[in-house]
């Protein structure tokens, strides 16, 4: 009899077959794609246009793995573009927080870098890094899709060194 | 080329004639502009007339305006936000709903609508692709759309304050970082604002430059929104092959300035921009090349059964209630507005403008792809004409600041764009830009009004506004 018969609950049924997967022989291997969930928390759209360019025909980063996901709880990567508004603030954080582990934060933009030019300091929190644990920085105002291209490249390696990493 | 008529008036009334002396100039033909809170705490609207303006100006008292909205439809979303910026209260805008601000509760906001089955559909601040923040209220039953109610400014950075005390070469920055789509109107629109403080003459080769970077940019977001629609549409071959096209369009832009944007290349009082024969030759042909190859991909993409039968009828915007909300730009002119700056002379370089137009102005989604695609072909016949000379570096001669704000008008990719600048001996005592995407907002939200809720993506993308040029 199966073991998770009796207990109520999907959660039990996942955790059981996940703990069946890992029975057998088979290498357990690191993610070869990477979901990425964009959230604009305040760009001036340069970072969205260039963005949008690289999952096009000419970049084309989808034929690399990568994707962009509708839901955060899809994602591997949080993509943030802008300094981060006071009004965009917790949607951000309600997003991140959505995310399974492992999870990774990157930075699109001199904006989101803290180092764009900005308005009103009592608009925004400024970048990123402030609220969030930044691991993959793309500088640029905006960053040419060759640029995000290299450094979400570089973030899949991340993932998956993440993923082979233990977890606490 | 004759230096265009600039008329500026400036007209300081009490705040029981401001009602009265805005509807008789909208009676007399003028058109509104602008409304925005200056630094001396008054209220100041702008009417437009041809390339002339009006400015009425008036101290609430007691912090209290009448509202004009009854004249001029177009000013609902300038008098809420000027409301709540400085809590001047306008008599007869009932309920003065909050635009800028965001209150909690969701009563204090969103427009109470009931009847069996109604209910509520929020999307956003964060959209399911790679889109800009806002949150859209939906009243609907079942899939049918009652209403739909915006709230923007989530991308809210206070550039208008950081403008306060700027110069004017950092207020025109600051307003090119407003949008990266409208960089170049933006920060066009603030120089010539401040230029036409000091009475500003530019000479053939400042509005040659400007005007080359103007059609530029509105050949690469025309490419992109049409793209965008094919999108909308579930097309893949056509949002494909128009990314490319945008893609050789963004090119261009960065071999001839640098920038995939074209930023900083506006300055204030002058232009940089210098381009020898055989790059303008080499250019040229890359534009053209670009602008028929759009056109025999608009054919095929555009003739097709199946588009054509997603597109016809979907986001009716008549032209009566394009007219009332004061919808500009391709969004009006689909509804047969044929509102185009480009047409008033202005400071640029269109001789013998005429604007493109549609046999038959519908004002669905279908109508608002036409007129992009046409105005690709007239846009780039623009850019040929500009650089089949060479462009050179130019100046803009200014004398003594005059009295009053300086203004200026753009045709932006989306619409006309507003630009009002209060010099102060060497900087800017205000600045307040009012983008096309500003003044077509209301208009999307009323072409949603009676269609489907699946359909909303495809007429979102058909008018293609920016949030941040709106949030600033």
């Amino acid at each position: 009899m199966p073991a998770w018969t009796g207990r109520p609950g999907v959660f039990v049924l996942l955790r059981h077959l996940a703990a069946l997967r890992r029975s057998t022989d088979l290498a357990r291997g690191a993610p070869r794609s990477v979901a990425i969930r964009h959230v604009d928390a305040g760009s001036c759209n340069g970072c969205e246009h260039e963005l949008g360019a690289t999952l096009g025909p000419i970049y084309d980063l989808q034929r690399f793995g990568l994707s962009i996901t509708a839901s955060p709880r899809h994602a591997d990567i949080l993509l943030v573009t802008g300094p981060v508004t006071t009004r965009m603030r917790d949607a951000l954080l309600v997003a991140y927080s959505a995310m399974p582990e492992p999870r990774l934060v990157a930075a699109l933009g001199n904006c989101a870098l803290g180092c764009g030019l900005l308005g009103d300091p009592a608009e925004m929190i400024g970048s990123v890094e402030a609220i969030l644990p930044v691991a993959v920085r793309v500088p640029g105002c905006p960053p040419t899709p060759d640029e995000i291209a290299r450094h979400l490249l570089a973030g899949l390696e991340e993932v998956r060194a993440a993923h082979v990493r233990p977890t606490s | 080329m004759t230096v265009p008529d600039q008329q500026r008036e400036l007209l300081d009334v009490s705040a029981d004639r401001w009602h009265e002396r805005i509807a008789d100039l909208l009676a007399g033909g003028m058109r509104f502009l602008t409304l925005w809170s200056d630094p001396a705490e008054r209220v100041a609207c702008a009417l437009g007339s041809g390339y002339g303006t009006t400015v009425v100006r008036s101290t609430p008292a007691p912090g209290e305006l009448q509202s004009i909205v009854d004249v001029a439809g177009a000013a609902a979303w300038d008098e809420r936000e000027i409301h709540d910026r400085t809590g001047v209260q306008f008599a007869g805008h009932v309920p003065l709903r909050p635009l800028v601000a965001h209150p909690a509760a969701t009563a204090d906001w969103v427009t109470p609508v009931s009847g069996d089955d109604v209910h509520q559909v929020a999307v956003g601040p964060i959209h399911a692709g790679v889109v800009e923040s806002g949150h859209f209220r939906f009243h609907v039953v079942g899939e049918r759309i009652l209403h739909l109610d915006l709230r923007l400014f989530y991308k809210h950075r206070g550039l208008e304050a950081a403008a306060a005390g700027a110069t004017p070469d950092l207020a025109a920055r600051l307003a090119q970082r407003a949008c990266a789509a409208c960089a170049v109107t933006n920060s066009v629109a603030v120089a010539q604002a401040y230029e036409s403080a000091h009475a500003g003459v530019p000479d053939a080769a400042v509005r040659r430059a400007r005007t080359l970077l103007l059609e530029l940019e509105r050949l690469y977001n025309h490419l992109n929104d049409i793209g965008a629609i094919c999108s909308g549409i579930g097309l893949a071959t056509g949002s494909m092959a128009f990314a490319e096209l945008k893609e050789r369009a963004q090119r261009v832009n960065a071999e001839l300035t640098g920038h995939r944007f074209l930023f900083d290349t506006i300055a204030v009082g002058s232009s940089d921009l210098d381009i020898d024969a055989s790059t303008a030759a080499h250019l040229r042909a890359r534009v053209a090349a670009i602008g028929a190859e759009a056109a025999l991909l608009w054919a095929d993409v555009g003739a097709n059964r199946s588009v054509r039968a997603r597109i016809r009828g979907a986001g009716i915007l008549v032209r009566d209630e394009a007219l009332r909300l004061g919808a500009c730009g391709p969004a009006g002119r689909a509804s047969g507005v044929n509102d185009d700056a480009r047409a008033d002379g202005g400071l640029l370089w269109y001789p013998g403008f005429v604007g493109a137009t549609l046999n038959d102005p519908s004002g669905d989604v279908a109508a608002r792809i036409e007129i992009r695609a046409r105005e690709i072909t007239a846009c780039c016949a623009i850019i040929e004409d500009v650089l089949s000379d060479p462009v050179r570096p130019g100046r803009v001669t200014l004398s003594g600041p005059a009295a009053g704000p300086g203004i200026a008008q753009l045709e932006s990719p989306r619409g006309r764009t507003v630009a009002v600048v209060e010099p102060d001996r060497a900087v800017i005592a205000g600045l307040h830009l009012r983008t096309g995407s500003y003044a077509n907002w209301p208009a999307l939200a009323a072409a949603c009004t009676g269609a489907i809720l699946p359909d909303f993506p495809l007429i979102n993308k058909s008018f293609e506004l920016c949030y941040a040029c709106v949030d600033r």
